[in-house]
């Protein structure tokens, strides 16, 4: 018996992978996916430099080849438009191609170290929520019962408080910074993956072979783990990629409230409510960071709608 | 079994959730560094008046007492005493919830009248231009941060412009002297309508995004069904086809998306309340946390939550009257 379920597993693991390959084949047969997933390379790359600048040089790259994102050059002059504007402040210079912000920090690397955060938490947050949200919802499918209605309800529950007011509230208890930010957004995309997960479960617990599986004895934790969960994950590829998006605006609304990343650390949505008070004066100042914010969330849903067609036969009309 | 049964029987199961959102609430606030009475007395404060203070309130008691009395008040309909304002909470949220309600309302008005011929017109018109223009619409419209269209509209129609007022909201029933340059009660509606546009606009992009991308892929689900292949070999008019046949089939996945959007709407009008400076229930619960002010903060939230059980009940509702077909006997 032993040797007959390796092979099945064997089986299924060289299948799923000729899936994982010709799905990627045929995403990238998709033009708008495929410029989807160069814009996300390249968001992510830079926040990879970001991040790399940041935590483990000490800003010495920024120095060495930009500006320094969190202090301003001395005799740096503040509120400048973007190259080729001019404003009561003085004229762009093509040293500061998007301006520069309050205390003449120059936007452009700014918005770059901005992407650090915007990255590590669609990362983070919706990690913890998938796997969270994916034990809950498997166990809850799968045992049904009273344990289903036990996590069933807390899952309305967490549903129910809008997310943003959830967050914030549990930041006013714990503290105002970029991890409580991050725990908060996860808490929130538990509820999205546990009925997501449960719904595939239901169904795929009917299904012969998890029937077959039980027949022979298997435990229940490995017919979760082995059968049940990767059968039901394309629908949780798809949504992991869209709520990275929706995680990426929740936290910048987060930090607009200053509920986010403390300054000086840039973030996006922070530099927009920094913005916000110059919006006469320095229009363009409140342009670039929504800009960033608008063209890395359409590139998460433009990918996840592409995956989507590929995964989700059922949505393919 | 009848809408009214299952309406009853919906508002019953609302119960424990509603428990739920107020046991939250209430441990995440305790949680909280400093004591309620410390941050309502101040820095200056001694010893003697912390002590004296806490045990005017209640806040000497144990967690579970402070617990159980806090559900029984609730449940009586007293949310407590705002330590910043001086005056009950649910005063001070009554006083709040029609500015919200108005926004709310306003903007799911726009969201629907805009999304659904948008969606339509996607399904019948296929991989044509106008499809992919409105499919680049609500895709956008999906990923933009509502608090930044609002700081943009802000900027064209308010400074640039100056066609609309870009701060606060004028309440239809605001008195008439309180209003600048209204003489008439007709007046105070137009400033009432003026006001509304930009935040509506702000607020409802995502919803009315959201609710076109579903409203085109389940038109376009009903309209490749077996019956509506037969109304054309019948050689029925395909106006009469999406009116008659496809449109309020499709509207099923429609009302459910709808009803999903409000939490995002609820926490949306913080974010927009926030940008228009809009004196609502969003602001309000912003203000709370800023001022430590924990009845209040505990009293918001948890008609936040009740805002959207209701507005999930109402979605359940106008699904039964949509669909002949379901029936709640046994159902969840």
């Amino acid at each position: 018996m032993s040797t007959e379920s390796a092979e099945t597993e064997h089986e299924q693991e060289y299948e799923s992978r000729v899936g994982a390959m010709h799905a990627f084949s045929r995403l990238l047969e998709d033009t708008s996916a495929k410029i989807s997933l160069v814009a996300i390379t390249i968001i992510s790359a830079m926040a990879l430099f970001a991040f790399v600048d940041a935590k483990l040089l000490d800003y010495q790259l920024a120095e060495m080849f930009l500006y320094h994102p969190l202090r301003a050059e001395s005799g740096a002059r503040p509120l400048l438009p973007p190259v080729g504007l001019s404003n009561q402040f003085g004229d762009g210079v093509l040293a500061h191609p998007l301006g520069t912000d309050t205390r003449g920090r120059d936007i452009a690397v700014r918005i770059l170290y901005g992407s650090r955060i915007a990255i590590q938490i669609a990362l983070v947050s919706t990690t913890i929520g998938v796997a969270v949200g994916t034990a809950v919802g498997a166990v809850s499918g799968y045992y049904g019962g009273w344990i289903d209605d036990v996590l069933m309800r807390f899952v309305e529950i967490l549903y129910s408080i809008p997310f943003l007011v959830l967050v914030i509230a549990f930041m006013a208890a714990f503290g105002r910074n970029l991890t409580y930010a991050m725990i908060g957004v996860s808490i929130i995309s538990v509820p999205i993956f546990a009925r997501l997960i449960r719904s595939e479960v239901l169904s795929i617990r009917e299904e012969t072979y998890v029937e077959a599986a039980q027949a022979a004895g298997v435990k229940d934790r490995n017919i979760l783990l082995r059968h049940v969960i990767p059968n039901s994950f394309a629908p949780v590829v798809v949504q992991t990629t869209l709520q990275m998006g929706t995680n990426i605006l929740i936290v910048a609304g987060l930090s607009f409230l200053g509920f986010g990343a403390q300054p000086p650390t840039p973030s996006w949505g922070q530099m927009l409510s920094i913005a916000r008070n110059y919006m006469l004066p320095a229009p363009w100042f409140s342009v670039w960071p929504g800009l960033a914010i608008l063209v890395t969330v359409m590139a998460f849903n433009i990918l996840g709608d592409g995956l989507r067609d590929i995964l989700d036969p059922r949505l393919n009309d | 079994m009848s809408h009214l049964r299952y309406s009853v029987k919906r508002l019953l199961q609302a119960i424990p959730v509603l428990l739920g959102i107020t046991s939250i609430t209430f441990f995440l606030i305790n949680a909280m560094p400093g004591s309620p009475v410390e941050v309502m007395l101040g820095p200056t404060a001694t010893e003697e008046m912390i002590t004296e203070a806490s045990a005017r309130y209640g806040f000497d008691q144990p967690l579970y007492v402070r617990y159980y009395k806090y559900i029984l008040a609730v449940l009586g309909g007293d949310l407590g005493q705002s330590i910043h304002y001086g005056v009950p909470v649910t005063e001070k949220i009554l006083e709040r919830l029609p500015v919200t309600i108005l926004l709310l309302v306003s903007s799911f008005t726009f969201a629907i009248s805009v999304a659904i011929p948008l969606g339509i017109v996607s399904a019948r018109r296929r991989n044509q231009p106008i499809d992919h223009g409105s499919r680049v619409v609500s895709l956008i419209g999906v990923s933009t941060p509502n608090f930044w269209i609002g700081l943009l509209l802000i900027i064209v129609f308010g400074y640039h412009l100056q066609v609309l007022p870009s701060n606060g909201l004028v309440m239809p029933f605001t008195p008439i002297s309180e209003v600048g340059g209204a003489d008439s009660r007709l007046d105070v509606l137009v400033e009432t309508g003026r006001s509304l546009i930009m935040p509506t606009i702000a607020l409802g992009t995502l919803q009315m995004a959201a609710i076109s991308r579903i409203e085109r892929s389940s038109m376009l689900e009903v309209l490749g069904r077996d019956y509506i292949s037969l109304a054309r070999a019948f050689g029925v008019k395909e106006s009469v086809i999406t009116r008659k046949h496809a449109f309020r089939n499709a509207q099923l996945p429609v009302v459910t998306i709808i009803g999903l959007q409000l939490t995002s709407a609820l926490g949306g009008a913080v974010l927009t309340e926030t940008v228009f400076n809009i004196n609502g229930m969003g602001r309000l619960i912003i203000q709370a946390i800023r001022t430590q002010d924990y009845a209040l903060i505990m009293g918001t939230t948890l008609f936040f939550g009740f805002m959207f059980v209701v507005g999930t009940l109402l979605t359940d509702l106008t699904y039964a009257y949509l669909d002949p077909r379901v029936t709640y006997e046994g159902e969840q």
